[in-house]
């Protein structure tokens, strides 16, 4: 054991350097894909819908940098504006499953006993189903507009969220300023509320950056096997779904967004993990 | 262990009901219509056409019942008929599940083949560069989407370079060669992003078990590293590595509807996608409830198997 302890902590403090300049690429990866999606349609002289804007399956050049579509319509337009899309079924989504995943955890935390029981064992059961599955019978159902998209990726990630967030919440409870607390005459949501709450906040952080990347993965996934954003809209996936039609007359069609949506979700998860060890370092000291 | 595996049991029986109710509710509770889905857009059909289309396939009746008599159908077999092309949705079933089978069979076996051999390199050597670039190739894996990674290895197998098919399947009692040519891909694709999650779990399961006392007591016997990592460390991580074999089977049913709609295999992964997609919900509940139940049954037999290696599975379970 003290010889693991040892060996961690050293390696720590070797990497100290690291984590944070990768918060930094990270963070700055999904600054700029953030704002030239959202910021970026309205600066860009050609518009997404535009028809012909150039000639059709244009490769990459100076006049349309990531070529054009079968349409002759600007490539770099139709990501920018399919990104808006991806950005906020993404971090509508990623809201959702943290309101409901919280209060699901937080309840299962403070109340213990059988409330605790079925709680967990309904979030069991969620996870016990892969979500792309639970996915299909969702958009069958309800369909697939942007609004439904992302209450149905908000409910299926919120299990996940639900039962770390419990966890944590758990340990923070019986910690010694928590009893200190209870102690001092506080009522348990109030302990909850004041006390716990602000110490789980590092861990929703976290988890809501893992929900973020892992709602664009289930959102591009549905839009690319036809079951997500519909045409005329078209978010990343409904993007690639488009070009994977042409792929034989423009590789770049799927090139592109591909390389896009992986640098993504890339970022996000650098962001995780740094905003993971800032955390543990936090509660370290 | 005969407790054990009655509470096992009874959970996975639960999570199978429940979810039936689950799909079977959001099916029908919903306002789109299978019937007016299936005549399609063609206005002008007869309300009596309708009405009789509604009453054969049992949409009348009241959700209890149509539940019911779907469940009671299942446990006998009988899964009704499809509302698109009226085939019983079993003999459609049977006819696709052979394909996933073979194929999450293959993608499994490729995860194993592939993953075990990384896991203990990278441990081999502790912080090594091999443990180092094995790091990157997972976290690199975990980031990219299923499709995205089906989608890079048919642009560069199939259409650059042209070695492997990027469509089609051909039954392997028909052609074997040409089948499992048609397989590469997509079971590399599932390969590739199921082995990280493997990788990563044995890695971090084995590096614990080599700081326990008993590992040291080994080494300071005078064990050779090598036996060291095969009789005491990998014996360890058997329990956790098996259960995220479990899980992993679970993503690979999953991944197969984006795989086998990818690669146009037609299993029951891409059956369930255009059920969903034709609103075919007779077809669509009992295959999810398939998927479901492979996943579940799959996770049991994982658990049973834990609980045989491993007395304090077992115990733990029965007291948690």
């Amino acid at each position: 054991m003290g010889h693991n302890m040892a060996r961690t902590s050293a390696a720590e403090t070797g990497r100290e350097a690291t984590p944070a300049r990768r918060v930094n690429i990270g963070m700055v990866v999904l600054a700029v894909t953030a704002l030239t999606c959202l910021l970026g349609p309205f600066l860009w002289h050609f518009e997404a819908t535009q028809i012909g804007a150039g000639l059709p399956f244009l490769g990459p050049g100076f006049e349309h940098p990531f070529g054009t579509d079968d349409l002759g319509r600007d490539q770099l337009a139709r990501l920018m504006v399919g990104g808006r899309i991806t950005v906020i079924v993404a971090a509508g989504s990623a809201l959702l499953s943290i309101l409901i995943g919280v209060t699901w955890g937080v309840l299962a935390a403070a109340r213990r006993g059988w409330m605790d029981e079925v709680l967990m064992r309904t979030a069991d059961a969620f996870m016990a189903i892969p979500q792309i599955v639970f996915a299909l019978v969702f958009v069958a159902a309800f369909g697939s507009s942007i609004l439904s998209l992302t209450i149905i990726i908000g409910v299926l990630l919120a299990p996940t969220t639900a039962r770390i967030v419990r966890s944590v919440a758990m340990s923070e409870l019986s910690s010694d300023y928590a009893v200190a607390a209870r102690a001092c005459g506080l009522g348990r949501t109030r302990v909850m509320a004041t006390e716990i709450l602000p110490n789980v906040l590092p861990t929703i952080m976290v988890q809501a950056t893992i929900n973020v990347a892992a709602a664009i993965i289930l959102e591009a996934t549905l839009s690319f096997i036809g079951l997500g954003i519909q045409p005329p809209d078209a978010s990343w996936g409904t993007l690639l779904l488009q070009g994977y039609g042409k792929f034989y007359n423009s590789a770049w069609l799927v090139l592109v967004p591909t390389v896009w949506i992986v640098v993504t979700i890339w970022a996000l998860t650098a962001t995780s993990e740094s905003l993971r060890s800032r955390a543990r370092r936090e509660a370290a000291a | 262990m005969g407790r054990f595996i009655v509470t096992r049991l009874a959970w996975s029986a639960m999570i199978i009901v429940a979810s039936s109710i689950l799909v079977f509710l959001v099916l029908r509770v919903l306002p789109s219509d299978p019937v007016l889905a299936r005549l399609g857009a063609s206005t002008g059909v007869d309300p009596d056409v309708i009405a009789r289309l509604r009453a054969e396939a049992g949409l009348d009746d009241s959700i209890i019942t149509q539940y019911l008599s779907w469940v009671g159908g299942v446990l006998k077999g009988d899964l009704g008929s499809s509302y698109a092309s009226q085939i019983p949705v079993a003999q459609i079933i049977a006819e696709r599940l052979p394909v996933t089978l073979e194929l999450t069979f293959l993608a499994m076996l490729a995860v194993v083949l592939v993953s075990v051999p990384l896991a203990l390199a990278a441990v081999f050597r502790g912080r090594s560069t091999a443990d180092k670039a094995i790091g990157f190739l997972t976290s690199l894996g975990i980031s990219v989407p299923l499709f995205v990674v089906s989608l890079i290895l048919i642009l560069v197998f199939a259409s650059t370079l042209g070695w492997l098919p990027s469509r089609g399947y051909v039954p392997f009692i028909e052609d074997p060669s040409e089948n499992l040519k048609l397989m590469i891909l997509p079971v590399a694709s599932l390969a590739f992003v199921a082995s990280p999650l493997l990788i990563r779990h044995m890695r971090e399961s084995m590096s614990e078990a080599e700081s326990e006392a008993y590992v040291r007591t080994a080494v300071g016997k005078g064990a050779v590293r090598a036996r060291v990592l095969l009789q005491h460390i990998l014996r360890t991580s058997l329990v956790p590595t098996l259960t995220m074999l479990g899980l992993i089977v679970g993503y690979t049913l999953a991944g197969t509807v984006v795989v086998e709609y990818v690669f146009g295999l037609p299993g029951i992964g891409s059956l369930a996608l255009e059920a969903a997609l034709k609103r075919d919900y007779a077809v669509l509940q009992s295959v999810v409830i398939l998927i479901v139940f492979m996943f579940v049954a799959t996770t049991f037999i994982v658990d049973i198997v834990n609980g045989l290696i491993d007395p304090r599975v077992r115990v733990g379970a029965q007291h948690g």
